[in-house]
Protein backbone atom coordinates (compact mmCIF):
# COMPACT_ATOMS: atom_id res chain seq x y z
CA UNK A 1 0.00 0.00 0.00
CA UNK A 2 3.10 2.39 1.02
CA UNK A 3 4.59 1.93 -2.43
CA UNK A 4 1.42 2.81 -4.29
CA UNK A 5 1.14 6.04 -2.15
CA UNK A 6 5.21 6.59 -2.98
CA UNK A 7 4.49 6.13 -6.71
CA UNK A 8 1.87 8.86 -6.48
CA UNK A 9 4.33 11.01 -4.87
CA UNK A 10 7.12 10.27 -7.47
CA UNK A 11 4.71 11.13 -10.06
CA UNK A 12 3.72 14.52 -9.14
CA UNK A 13 7.45 15.33 -8.23
CA UNK A 14 8.18 14.46 -11.48
CA UNK A 15 6.51 17.10 -12.91
CA UNK A 16 8.53 19.73 -14.50
CA UNK A 17 8.36 22.79 -11.85
CA UNK A 18 7.22 20.97 -9.02
CA UNK A 19 10.20 21.60 -6.23
CA UNK A 20 8.70 19.14 -3.19
CA UNK A 21 5.86 17.22 -2.72
CA UNK A 22 4.81 16.44 0.74
CA UNK A 23 2.34 14.32 2.30
CA UNK A 24 1.74 15.00 5.90
CA UNK A 25 -0.41 13.44 8.81
CA UNK A 26 -3.60 16.41 10.02
CA UNK A 27 -1.22 16.27 13.44
CA UNK A 28 1.20 17.95 10.69
CA UNK A 29 3.44 14.95 11.16
CA UNK A 30 5.24 14.74 7.76
CA UNK A 31 4.81 10.92 6.33
CA UNK A 32 6.42 10.55 3.06
CA UNK A 33 8.23 13.43 1.56
CA UNK A 34 10.43 14.14 -1.84
CA UNK A 35 12.89 17.18 -1.54
CA UNK A 36 15.60 18.06 -3.54
CA UNK A 37 18.20 17.31 -0.90
CA UNK A 38 19.22 20.28 1.46
CA UNK A 39 17.19 23.83 -0.12
CA UNK A 40 16.43 26.27 3.23
CA UNK A 41 13.63 28.17 1.41
CA UNK A 42 12.02 24.48 1.47
CA UNK A 43 12.90 23.77 5.02
CA UNK A 44 11.16 27.37 6.32
CA UNK A 45 7.92 26.74 4.26
CA UNK A 46 7.89 23.02 5.82
CA UNK A 47 8.49 24.12 9.25
CA UNK A 48 5.68 26.66 8.60
CA UNK A 49 3.35 24.24 7.21
CA UNK A 50 4.30 21.30 10.04
CA UNK A 51 2.90 24.27 12.49
CA UNK A 52 0.04 25.50 10.57
CA UNK A 53 -1.21 22.45 8.66
CA UNK A 54 -4.24 21.41 11.26
CA UNK A 55 -5.40 25.00 11.13
CA UNK A 56 -5.27 24.71 7.16
CA UNK A 57 -7.28 21.92 7.76
CA UNK A 58 -9.58 23.13 9.47
CA UNK A 59 -10.59 25.82 7.95
CA UNK A 60 -10.76 24.04 4.57
CA UNK A 61 -13.17 21.50 6.02
CA UNK A 62 -15.20 24.64 7.22
CA UNK A 63 -15.42 26.37 4.08
CA UNK A 64 -15.90 23.26 1.78
CA UNK A 65 -12.38 23.74 0.14
CA UNK A 66 -10.92 21.08 -2.48
CA UNK A 67 -7.40 22.84 -2.11
CA UNK A 68 -5.73 25.92 -0.75
CA UNK A 69 -3.26 28.14 -2.05
CA UNK A 70 -0.15 29.60 -0.54
CA UNK A 71 2.49 32.15 -2.38
CA UNK A 72 5.89 31.87 -0.58
CA UNK A 73 8.32 34.38 -1.75
CA UNK A 74 8.42 32.47 -5.85
CA UNK A 75 6.71 29.35 -4.60
CA UNK A 76 3.24 28.50 -5.07
CA UNK A 77 2.08 25.79 -2.12
CA UNK A 78 -0.30 23.88 -2.87
CA UNK A 79 -2.45 21.96 0.22
CA UNK A 80 -5.24 19.39 -0.93
CA UNK A 81 -6.72 16.90 1.68
CA UNK A 82 -6.17 13.56 0.68
CA UNK A 83 -7.89 11.34 3.23
CA UNK A 84 -9.67 12.17 6.66
CA UNK A 85 -5.79 12.08 8.19
CA UNK A 86 -4.13 12.72 5.17
CA UNK A 87 -3.05 16.08 3.38
CA UNK A 88 -1.33 16.36 0.19
CA UNK A 89 0.98 19.21 -0.23
CA UNK A 90 2.87 20.21 -3.43
CA UNK A 91 5.50 22.94 -3.74
CA UNK A 92 5.77 24.52 -7.49
CA UNK A 93 7.74 27.28 -8.72
CA UNK A 94 6.51 30.40 -10.34
CA UNK A 95 6.69 29.52 -13.74
CA UNK A 96 5.68 25.48 -12.93
CA UNK A 97 2.20 24.86 -15.24
CA UNK A 98 0.15 25.98 -12.12
CA UNK A 99 -3.05 24.15 -13.93
CA UNK A 100 -1.08 21.01 -14.45
CA UNK A 101 0.19 21.01 -11.31
CA UNK A 102 -3.31 21.32 -9.00
CA UNK A 103 -4.69 18.69 -12.00
CA UNK A 104 -2.09 16.01 -10.62
CA UNK A 105 -1.74 17.02 -6.73
CA UNK A 106 -5.79 16.09 -7.20
CA UNK A 107 -5.42 12.94 -8.88
CA UNK A 108 -2.74 12.11 -6.38
CA UNK A 109 -5.12 12.79 -3.42
CA UNK A 110 -7.80 10.81 -5.26
CA UNK A 111 -5.21 7.65 -5.17
CA UNK A 112 -4.25 8.25 -1.65
CA UNK A 113 -7.81 8.46 -0.69
CA UNK A 114 -8.81 4.97 -2.35
CA UNK A 115 -5.69 3.16 -0.84
CA UNK A 116 -5.78 4.65 2.96
CA UNK A 117 -9.96 4.24 3.13
CA UNK B 1 33.72 -5.07 24.16
CA UNK B 2 31.17 -6.69 21.60
CA UNK B 3 27.40 -4.99 20.94
CA UNK B 4 24.56 -8.13 20.73
CA UNK B 5 21.13 -7.72 19.43
CA UNK B 6 18.20 -8.43 21.05
CA UNK B 7 15.93 -9.11 18.44
CA UNK B 8 12.68 -6.89 19.16
CA UNK B 9 10.42 -9.72 18.24
CA UNK B 10 7.97 -7.49 16.64
CA UNK B 11 7.48 -7.91 12.39
CA UNK B 12 9.57 -5.41 10.66
CA UNK B 13 10.85 -3.45 13.67
CA UNK B 14 14.52 -4.40 14.06
CA UNK B 15 15.47 -3.47 10.43
CA UNK B 16 14.49 -0.38 11.32
CA UNK B 17 16.53 -1.10 14.52
CA UNK B 18 19.96 -2.09 13.40
CA UNK B 19 18.66 -5.41 14.63
CA UNK B 20 17.16 -4.63 17.95
CA UNK B 21 17.33 -3.61 21.19
CA UNK B 22 20.96 -3.68 22.33
CA UNK B 23 21.94 -6.38 24.92
CA UNK B 24 21.39 -5.50 28.70
CA UNK B 25 19.83 -1.82 28.36
CA UNK B 26 16.46 -0.32 29.26
CA UNK B 27 14.36 -0.11 26.45
CA UNK B 28 10.92 2.57 27.01
CA UNK B 29 7.74 1.59 25.05
CA UNK B 30 5.91 4.70 25.58
CA UNK B 31 2.51 5.78 24.11
CA UNK B 32 -1.38 6.73 24.92
CA UNK B 33 -4.20 3.86 25.83
CA UNK B 34 -5.35 1.07 23.59
CA UNK B 35 -1.61 1.55 21.16
CA UNK B 36 -0.81 -1.69 21.75
CA UNK B 37 1.94 -1.14 24.31
CA UNK B 38 1.28 -4.10 26.60
CA UNK B 39 0.99 -6.62 23.24
CA UNK B 40 4.55 -5.18 22.68
CA UNK B 41 5.65 -6.41 25.68
CA UNK B 42 3.53 -9.66 25.60
CA UNK B 43 5.23 -10.32 21.93
CA UNK B 44 8.95 -9.34 23.09
CA UNK B 45 8.25 -12.04 25.51
CA UNK B 46 6.73 -14.57 23.72
CA UNK B 47 10.04 -14.36 21.15
CA UNK B 48 12.90 -14.97 24.05
CA UNK B 49 10.62 -17.88 25.26
CA UNK B 50 9.85 -19.84 21.63
CA UNK B 51 13.82 -19.58 21.26
CA UNK B 52 14.57 -20.85 24.63
CA UNK B 53 15.16 -17.73 26.62
CA UNK B 54 13.97 -16.94 30.24
CA UNK B 55 11.34 -13.99 31.07
CA UNK B 56 10.69 -12.24 34.19
CA UNK B 57 7.02 -10.28 33.56
CA UNK B 58 6.48 -7.32 36.08
CA UNK B 59 2.60 -6.24 36.02
CA UNK B 60 1.84 -3.48 37.95
CA UNK B 61 -1.75 -3.61 36.49
CA UNK B 62 -2.91 -6.78 34.92
CA UNK B 63 -3.01 -9.92 37.15
CA UNK B 64 -1.55 -13.13 35.55
CA UNK B 65 -5.34 -14.69 34.86
CA UNK B 66 -5.48 -11.09 32.96
CA UNK B 67 -2.59 -11.53 31.16
CA UNK B 68 -3.04 -15.48 30.13
CA UNK B 69 -6.49 -14.32 29.04
CA UNK B 70 -5.38 -11.95 26.71
CA UNK B 71 -2.51 -14.13 25.23
CA UNK B 72 -4.84 -16.55 24.66
CA UNK B 73 -7.41 -14.02 23.16
CA UNK B 74 -4.77 -13.18 20.49
CA UNK B 75 -3.93 -17.10 19.27
CA UNK B 76 -0.40 -17.30 21.88
CA UNK B 77 -1.88 -20.23 23.96
CA UNK B 78 1.76 -21.48 24.75
CA UNK B 79 1.88 -18.98 27.56
CA UNK B 80 0.53 -21.32 29.84
CA UNK B 81 3.40 -24.04 28.95
CA UNK B 82 6.10 -21.50 29.50
CA UNK B 83 4.58 -20.75 32.92
CA UNK B 84 3.70 -24.16 33.70
CA UNK B 85 7.88 -25.23 32.91
CA UNK B 86 8.86 -21.95 34.73
CA UNK B 87 10.35 -20.31 31.93
CA UNK B 88 7.91 -16.95 32.30
CA UNK B 89 7.50 -15.67 35.56
CA UNK B 90 4.82 -13.37 36.11
CA UNK B 91 5.31 -10.98 38.99
CA UNK B 92 1.75 -9.19 39.76
CA UNK B 93 1.63 -6.39 42.45
CA UNK B 94 -0.01 -2.85 42.96
CA UNK B 95 2.68 -0.15 42.92
CA UNK B 96 1.17 1.16 45.68
CA UNK B 97 1.90 -2.17 48.25
CA UNK B 98 5.71 -1.52 47.61
CA UNK B 99 7.62 0.10 50.75
CA UNK B 100 10.74 1.42 49.18
CA UNK B 101 9.94 1.02 45.32
CA UNK B 102 14.04 1.02 44.06
CA UNK B 103 14.89 -1.73 46.71
CA UNK B 104 11.60 -4.28 46.55
CA UNK B 105 11.63 -4.40 42.72
CA UNK B 106 15.54 -5.02 42.35
CA UNK B 107 15.50 -7.68 45.24
CA UNK B 108 12.21 -9.35 43.47
CA UNK B 109 13.57 -9.10 40.08
CA UNK B 110 17.19 -10.62 41.42
CA UNK B 111 15.07 -13.30 43.41
CA UNK B 112 13.01 -14.57 40.36
CA UNK B 113 15.82 -14.45 37.84
CA UNK B 114 18.84 -16.61 38.28
CA UNK B 115 21.03 -15.27 34.88
CA UNK B 116 22.04 -12.47 32.85
CA UNK B 117 20.17 -12.70 29.63
CA UNK B 118 16.71 -12.62 31.14
CA UNK B 119 14.15 -10.73 28.88
CA UNK B 120 12.35 -8.33 31.36
CA UNK B 121 8.89 -6.89 30.92
CA UNK B 122 7.85 -4.23 33.70
CA UNK B 123 4.27 -3.09 32.72
CA UNK B 124 3.25 -0.05 33.16
CA UNK B 125 6.15 2.04 35.41
CA UNK B 126 4.48 3.45 37.76
CA UNK B 127 5.59 5.88 40.25
CA UNK B 128 3.69 4.79 43.96
CA UNK B 129 5.87 6.38 46.22
CA UNK B 130 8.64 8.66 45.22
CA UNK B 131 8.49 11.97 47.13
CA UNK B 132 10.52 14.98 45.29
CA UNK B 133 12.17 14.51 41.73
CA UNK B 134 15.28 14.69 42.82
CA UNK B 135 14.82 11.38 44.92
CA UNK B 136 12.86 9.74 41.73
CA UNK B 137 15.75 10.47 39.22
CA UNK B 138 17.90 8.51 41.84
CA UNK B 139 15.28 5.74 42.50
CA UNK B 140 15.33 4.96 38.56
CA UNK B 141 18.89 5.27 37.52
CA UNK B 142 18.94 2.81 40.20
CA UNK B 143 16.21 0.35 39.26
CA UNK B 144 17.40 0.85 35.64
CA UNK B 145 20.79 0.19 36.38
CA UNK B 146 19.90 -3.17 38.23
CA UNK B 147 17.68 -3.95 35.52
CA UNK B 148 20.62 -3.53 33.19
CA UNK B 149 22.88 -6.02 35.04
CA UNK B 150 20.23 -8.85 34.84
CA UNK B 151 19.28 -8.82 31.50
CA UNK B 152 17.48 -6.68 28.44
CA UNK B 153 14.19 -4.82 29.66
CA UNK B 154 11.14 -3.22 28.50
CA UNK B 155 9.64 -0.38 30.39
CA UNK B 156 5.94 -0.27 29.26
CA UNK B 157 5.04 3.64 29.88
CA UNK B 158 1.60 5.27 29.69
CA UNK B 159 1.18 8.68 28.20
CA UNK B 160 -0.53 11.03 30.09
CA UNK B 161 -4.43 12.00 28.56
CA UNK B 162 -3.79 15.37 28.71
CA UNK B 163 -0.51 15.69 26.76
CA UNK B 164 -2.27 14.86 24.03
CA UNK B 165 -2.26 12.49 20.90
CA UNK B 166 -4.89 10.29 22.18
CA UNK B 167 -6.93 8.58 20.24
CA UNK B 168 -8.83 11.00 17.77
CA UNK B 169 -6.49 13.82 19.15
CA UNK B 170 -4.38 15.93 16.83
CA UNK B 171 -2.65 18.32 19.61
CA UNK B 172 0.91 17.29 19.66
CA UNK B 173 2.49 15.65 22.51
CA UNK B 174 4.71 16.85 25.07
CA UNK B 175 5.51 14.55 27.76
CA UNK B 176 4.77 16.01 31.27
CA UNK B 177 8.19 16.20 33.37
CA UNK B 178 7.11 12.63 35.60
CA UNK B 179 6.74 11.22 32.36
CA UNK B 180 9.91 12.00 30.95
CA UNK B 181 12.20 11.02 33.07
CA UNK B 182 12.23 7.53 32.07
CA UNK B 183 13.07 8.86 28.34
CA UNK B 184 15.84 10.64 29.45
CA UNK B 185 16.70 7.91 30.97
CA UNK B 186 16.09 4.80 28.54
CA UNK B 187 18.88 3.77 25.96
CA UNK B 188 15.96 3.03 23.66
CA UNK B 189 12.45 5.23 23.39
CA UNK B 190 9.54 3.87 21.03
CA UNK B 191 6.71 5.81 20.75
CA UNK B 192 3.34 4.11 18.84
CA UNK B 193 0.42 6.49 18.29
CA UNK B 194 -3.11 6.01 17.67
CA UNK B 195 -5.38 8.79 15.52
CA UNK B 196 -8.51 6.89 15.35
CA UNK B 197 -9.70 7.46 11.98
CA UNK B 198 -9.19 4.38 11.43
CA UNK B 199 -6.66 4.96 7.96
CA UNK B 200 -3.30 3.19 7.00
CA UNK B 201 -1.16 6.56 8.95
CA UNK B 202 -3.15 6.40 12.43
CA UNK B 203 -1.68 3.53 14.27
CA UNK B 204 2.36 4.94 13.71
CA UNK B 205 5.39 3.80 15.40
CA UNK B 206 8.68 5.88 15.64
CA UNK B 207 11.84 5.22 17.34
CA UNK B 208 12.68 8.09 18.95
CA UNK B 209 16.01 7.10 20.55
CA UNK B 210 18.24 4.20 20.27
CA UNK B 211 21.63 4.51 21.69
CA UNK B 212 24.34 3.80 19.88
CA UNK B 213 22.94 2.75 17.18
CA UNK B 214 21.57 3.28 13.31
CA UNK B 215 17.70 3.71 13.29
CA UNK B 216 14.97 4.72 11.02
CA UNK B 217 13.72 8.38 11.78
CA UNK B 218 10.59 8.11 9.92
CA UNK B 219 6.87 7.46 10.62
CA UNK B 220 6.29 3.87 10.31
CA UNK B 221 2.41 2.49 10.19
CA UNK B 222 2.03 -0.60 12.11
CA UNK B 223 -1.11 -2.82 12.72
CA UNK B 224 -1.89 -5.12 15.15
CA UNK B 225 -2.76 -8.67 14.44
CA UNK B 226 -4.70 -11.32 16.36
CA UNK B 227 -2.05 -14.22 16.27
CA UNK B 228 0.43 -12.34 14.98
CA UNK B 229 0.67 -8.85 17.22
CA UNK B 230 2.16 -6.19 15.81
CA UNK B 231 3.97 -5.87 12.70
CA UNK B 232 5.87 -2.72 11.48
CA UNK B 233 4.41 -2.14 7.42
CA UNK B 234 7.60 0.19 6.98
CA UNK B 235 7.88 0.71 2.94
CA UNK B 236 11.43 -0.37 0.96
CA UNK B 237 12.12 2.87 0.42
CA UNK B 238 11.73 3.65 4.44
CA UNK B 239 14.24 0.29 4.92
CA UNK B 240 16.69 1.13 2.38
CA UNK B 241 17.24 4.29 3.78
CA UNK B 242 18.43 2.80 7.21
CA UNK B 243 20.66 0.35 5.40
CA UNK B 244 24.90 1.88 4.83
CA UNK B 245 25.67 3.18 1.72
CA UNK B 246 28.62 2.27 0.35
CA UNK B 247 28.63 4.35 -3.03
CA UNK B 248 30.68 7.17 -1.80
CA UNK B 249 33.35 5.22 -0.76
CA UNK B 250 35.80 6.32 -2.91
CA UNK B 251 35.20 10.25 -0.82
CA UNK B 252 35.93 8.53 2.49
CA UNK B 253 38.79 7.44 1.06
CA UNK B 254 40.07 10.67 -0.44
CA UNK B 255 39.45 12.32 2.82
CA UNK B 256 41.43 9.41 4.68
CA UNK B 257 43.93 9.43 2.57
CA UNK B 258 44.33 13.44 3.65
CA UNK B 259 44.77 12.62 7.49
CA UNK B 260 47.95 11.20 6.40
CA UNK B 261 49.39 14.14 6.62
CA UNK B 262 47.98 15.54 9.61
CA UNK B 263 50.14 13.85 12.25
CA UNK B 264 48.84 12.21 15.16
CA UNK B 265 45.65 14.32 15.21
CA UNK B 266 45.12 12.68 11.61
CA UNK B 267 45.76 9.31 12.89
CA UNK B 268 42.17 9.89 15.36
CA UNK B 269 40.46 11.84 12.67
CA UNK B 270 40.99 8.97 10.33
CA UNK B 271 39.30 6.04 12.80
CA UNK B 272 36.32 8.74 12.92
CA UNK B 273 35.91 8.83 9.33
CA UNK B 274 36.01 4.95 9.34
CA UNK B 275 33.52 4.71 11.59
CA UNK B 276 31.46 7.19 9.61
CA UNK B 277 31.75 5.31 6.51
CA UNK B 278 30.78 2.03 7.96
CA UNK B 279 27.70 3.92 9.00
CA UNK B 280 26.88 6.39 6.19
CA UNK B 281 23.47 5.64 5.72
CA UNK B 282 22.37 8.85 3.45
CA UNK B 283 21.68 9.45 -0.01
CA UNK B 284 23.44 12.58 0.27
CA UNK B 285 26.99 13.08 -0.76
CA UNK B 286 29.17 13.55 2.49
CA UNK B 287 31.83 15.76 1.18
CA UNK B 288 30.68 18.75 2.38
CA UNK B 289 30.68 17.40 5.74
CA UNK B 290 34.32 15.62 5.26
CA UNK B 291 35.44 19.06 3.89
CA UNK B 292 33.87 20.38 7.20
CA UNK B 293 35.31 17.75 9.14
CA UNK B 294 39.36 18.00 7.43
CA UNK B 295 39.23 21.91 7.83
CA UNK B 296 42.40 22.82 9.68
CA UNK B 297 40.63 24.62 12.28
CA UNK B 298 38.39 21.89 13.50
CA UNK B 299 40.88 19.72 14.59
Amino acid sequence: MAKIIEHALDELYEIEGVEACMLYRIDGVPLIIRVPGYKEHLLETMFWLEKHIRHVLGEMNREGLKESVFYFRNNRILISPSSKSTILVAIAKEEANQHLVSLETLRATRIIDSILK
Amino acid sequence: MKNYRVPTGIYGLDELMDGGFRENTINTIYGGTGVGKTTFALQYSLFGLDRGEKVLYFSFEMSERQIIRDCIDMGWKEIKDYIDKGDLKIIHIFGEDLGYPTLDILEMIKKSSDNKNTRIAIDPLTYPTFYSDKEKRKSLSMIFQGLRELGTSIIVLEEAPDSGYGIGSTEPSYPTKIQSMPLYLSDTVIFLQNLGFGEMYDRTIRIMKHRGSKHGEGLYPYSIETGLGLVVRASEKQIDRVKPKNKYDDKFKVALSKTKSMGVLGQKLSVRIEVLRRNWISDEDPSEILKLVLNGKNL
